[in-house]
């Protein structure tokens, strides 16, 4: 039994080395998990990215994109990662200070984007606004405010992310901060009763919510239109916050140890093409930063829009993060 | 002296040569710990980590007492029902408990008890009433702590029931006792000393509980420190906090360790008999009795039924075709059938050695029997006192120090965790059993001059192999479970069917995920009833007469 599993498994290393060792170079590219999905971004990108590099791309996920940066940080110099995609703009200058990113040398000053953007790293490449989403059929009373939120009944629950590993949970904090501000600590405790669960990704809370086991999910405005347009339903919502929705503006960079320069450049001026934002909306659920080629689809235009996107300076974030992560951990202390 | 002592160099020296390189490897570790990050750093501590401790010590206090509770109350009744069909079915499968992944109870639990769960909706199908959500928090802790302590709990306390000498029990019917005073003044006495080891068994696994509490404590105001230090390593990258944290669990459950070892004995009463109890039970504590063992099965049968049930439906040609899932597959089956080798070699050499400090007619008498011996005990139980996850971090800052693979040094970790959590237990149940093979043969051994692997083959194997069977199982079962030291390793290099599992969990992916529980649960289990009775059935005709 031991020599056929042992055989087997020789068998399987070699296999691997052997796809490794292709005639074509590897590009790696360290994401978060609902990216890289079967119905996420990753298998039409790597389509469309591969029709014209002469390259493999290989997309290698975890479970958040905090996690992903954390990974590359473990691995130190043995990292095979060649990018790093999908942290935002709030927790890019930590990814900064590593010092393990290289410079881009884009253009990135027309871009579609809400907020002027500015970062000599990290190339943005989507955009969407933070918003509690529910299902309409089950949820009549619809809190329009973090107000309305906690004052919720006891039973009602919401399904948030752990600041410390996603980025979505991290947007969710400097949300509250922003408007709350000395206050955050003790808005936080209110809400604390109807957190249900904090999960380390997104995805893992969005499956629970999907699985009915609470009211809310810190999500995006634009995720409605996956149930739109993929499962033709209307009954899933993104609920409207007077106070303003913070904003998310997804971006990626190459690393300094990376052994495929040129590739990993050809890949992130590939991310401000119309053949990368065709892709975006229908994938990862948010819009993308250039014009694509046919407009949004129909459903978009259903979809919630804030009047402002609220974002913190990453600066700001990088040099307060801790000690706004300390003030959350300890009001959520019982 | 010494001569004597030569004389069983043969078993000593392997024995002690085990038992020292576990303890200079604890030492090595700690070391690394020590001496990775300033001083200053690690001993500020801040309000934060005495929050973390104490919710830790407090969620292992309280689930260490409802799990008593419940196995008393569960050991109880089945000792006095002991002539109802399937009774023994019933033991064998709570005594699973002990090898079911954790990961595997958690999931199962959410299937019965989340807001989504089986109770919720018959009550919404019923009475169009929710519970809601109360399995997130301490609830779902204390709920899975007890579920999986409370079987084994009642295992050992079964035991103990029946070993109670039936004069006693004539004694007191004679006396006139009632149910109560029964209780109290004969059962509960012979209680006590199992109760005792049991209970710091209980306490000091659920002090380092992970995986539960990972993924049903669901926000850092549930934090126990092991997971307090997995976030800290691959969350924050805070390596000071998660030394900081690591030192302090190492030093808690060393002491504890320390302070329970007196009385930490037969964990390994795990063989029960149907043994009638002379005393005809009143009709309503009749009642009672099988109520209780109605309502325990229930509660420990449905979440795995959740798990077959929610399992069968999935797409399990997709599951295969997955590589990453036979990549974790084979990985998790070579990690298994390596450590349960292992942890069966290491525990024959450690219980080997140590019998020789124990037995009068060997070297009981000398002044450094009683250390060694200790020493040796001490070595086998390391797991206890160094946590999981402190031994991970441990890897992890070697293998920041020295070039390597982070795959070498992960297999390195996940392997050394398996062993050493398996340690514990097969010492428990091949040292008495070692024990009792010496004090039987010895002195035929002596006098028919039998040679070390003689003595093997016609006096030990045959005596042992239904107990080598068991720790076999049980070692490959723990290994198999395991979601701990993988946390930290775990990347898509590699996975075990545990790590993986957790992966899917945490995606959309559900219908994957229970077909892979499924999957676990099934290998798990027919390992834990079928390797076992492998090694039984090798038993010869006259080896069976000789044992009545």
């Amino acid at each position: 039994m031991f020599k056929i599993i042992h055989t087997l498994l020789i068998t399987f290393m070699f296999t691997s080395v052997a796809f490794g060792q292709d005639i074509k170079p590897t590009l790696t590219v360290y994401t978060y998990n609902s990216f890289t999905a079967s119905w996420g971004a990753a298998p039409k990108i790597k389509e469309a990215f591969e029709r014209e590099c002469n390259c493999t791309l290989k997309f290698v996920s975890t479970s958040s994109s905090i996690g992903a940066l954390r990974k590359i940080q473990l691995e130190g110099k043995h990292t095979k990662a060649d990018i790093l995609l999908g942290l935002d703009t709030s927790i890019a200058q930590t990814a900064n200070k590593t010092g393990l990113f290289e410079k881009h040398d884009l253009n990135t000053s027309m871009l579609l984007l809400p907020v002027p953007y500015k970062d000599e790293n990290f190339v943005p490449y989507d955009y969407s606004y933070f918003a509690f989403v529910y299902d309409s059929d089950k949820l009549k009373e619809v809190p329009d405010s973090f107000e309305a939120l906690a004052s919720m009944p006891e039973n009602f629950k919401i399904l948030i992310q752990d600041p410390r590993s996603s980025t979505s949970g991290l947007g969710l904090l400097l949300w509250i901060k922003e408007l709350y501000g000395e206050k955050a600590g003790a808005y936080w405790k209110r809400l604390a009763p109807h957190i249900l669960t904090i999960t380390k990704g997104w995805s893992e809370s969005y499956s629970l919510f999907l699985k009915g086991e609470a009211d809310m999910v810190l999500s995006y405005t634009t995720s409605p239109a996956y149930h739109m347009i993929e499962e033709k339903k209307n009954n899933i919502k993104a609920a409207s916050f007077k106070e303003g929705h913070y904003g998310q503006i997804e971006v990626a960079a190459m690393l300094k140890s990376s052994k495929h320069k040129a590739l990993a450049r050809e890949f992130l001026s590939f991310m401000l093409s119309p053949a990368f934002a065709d892709i975006i909306p229908t994938t990862n659920w948010a819009y993308p930063v250039v014009k694509t080629t046919k407009g949004l689809p129909n459903a978009f235009e259903q979809l919630i829009v804030p009047s402002k996107m609220l974002l913190m300076d990453g600066k700001k974030v990088e040099a307060s993060r801790k000690a706004y992560i300390d003030e959350w951990l300890n009001a959520l202390r019982r | 002296m010494l001569k004597r002592l030569y004389g069983f160099k043969g078993s000593l020296l392997p024995g002690l040569f085990v038992s020292f390189f576990l303890l200079g490897f604890a030492l090595l570790l700690f070391m690394t710990l020590l001496g990775a990050e300033d001083p200053v750093q690690i001993t500020r501590l801040d309000e934060r980590v005495y929050g973390l401790l104490e919710f830790t010590l407090y969620q292992a206090f309280l689930s260490t007492l409802l799990s008593l509770a419940v196995g008393i109350v569960l050991a109880w009744s089945l000792a006095h029902q002991s002539d109802f069909k399937g009774r023994s079915v019933l033991v064998a499968l709570f005594s699973s408990s002990l090898v079911l992944p954790t990961l595997l109870v958690a999931f199962g639990l959410i299937g019965i008890y989340g807001r989504n769960g089986w109770i919720n909706q018959i009550s919404i199908a019923l009475f169009d009433h929710s519970f809601g959500s109360y399995l997130y928090g301490l609830s779902g802790i204390l709920l899975a702590h007890t579920y999986l302590n409370a079987s084994f709990a009642s295992r050992s306390l079964l035991h103990t029931f029946e070993s109670i000498p039936k004069e006693k029990y004539k004694l007191a019917k004679s006396l006139g006792f009632s149910t109560f005073q029964r209780f109290i003044y004969v059962e509960l006495p012979a209680l006590k000393p199992t109760l005792l080891s049991i209970a710091s068994t209980i306490f000091l696994l659920c002090f380092s509980s992970f995986a539960i509490v990972l993924i049903l404590g669901g926000s850092p105001a549930y934090n126990t420190l092991e997971v307090a230090i997995y976030e800290a390593v691959r969350i924050d990258f805070d390596i000071a906090m998660a030394l900081k944290l690591a030192l302090i669990q190492l030093a808690i459950s060393t002491l504890l360790v320390i302070f329970s070892s007196n009385f930490r004995t037969g964990l390994s009463n795990l063989k029960t008999a149907s043994v009638r109890i002379p005393w005809k039970e009143a009709e309503h504590i009749g009642w009672i009795q099988r109520t209780v063992i109605a309502l325990f099965t229930l509660f420990f049968v449905l979440p795995l039924l959740v798990i077959i049930a929610d399992g069968s439906g999935a797409d399990f040609g997709r599951i295969f075709a997955e590589s990453l899932f036979v990549k974790s597959f084979l990985t998790s089956l070579v990690f298994a059938v390596a450590s349960s080798i292992l942890t069966v070699v290491l525990a024959l050499f450690l219980s080997d050695a140590k019998r020789h400090f124990t037995l009068k007619n060997r070297l009981a008498d000398r002044v450094f029997s009683k250390p060694l011996s200790l020493l040796i005990s001490f070595s086998g139980n390391l797991y206890l006192a160094i946590p999981s996850l402190v031994m991970g971090l441990g890897f992890f800052l070697l293998s920041q120090k020295y070039e390597a693979p982070i795959v070498v040094w992960a297999s390195a970790a996940v392997l050394t965790a398996n062993v050493l959590m398996s340690l514990p237990f097969a010492l428990s149940v091949l040292s008495p059993v070692m024990q009792k093979t010496a004090q039987r043969y010895d002195k035929l051994v002596f006098s028919l001059n039998l040679g070390k692997v003689q003595r093997w083959i016609y006096c030990e194997y045959p005596y042992l192999k239904s107990s080598i069977g068991y720790v076999f199982a049980l070692a490959f079962c723990f290994s198999l479970g395991d979601l701990g030291i993988i946390a930290l390793f775990g990347s898509d290099e590699f996975s075990t069917l545990p790590w993986y599992l957790y992966q899917l969990m945490g995606s959309y992916r559900t219908n994957d995920a229970a077909g892979v529980a499924l999957i676990l649960l099934v290998i798990i289990l027919s390992v834990f009833v079928a390797v076992p009775r492998l090694f039984e059935r090798k038993v010869s005709g006259g080896e069976v007469a000789e044992h009545k």
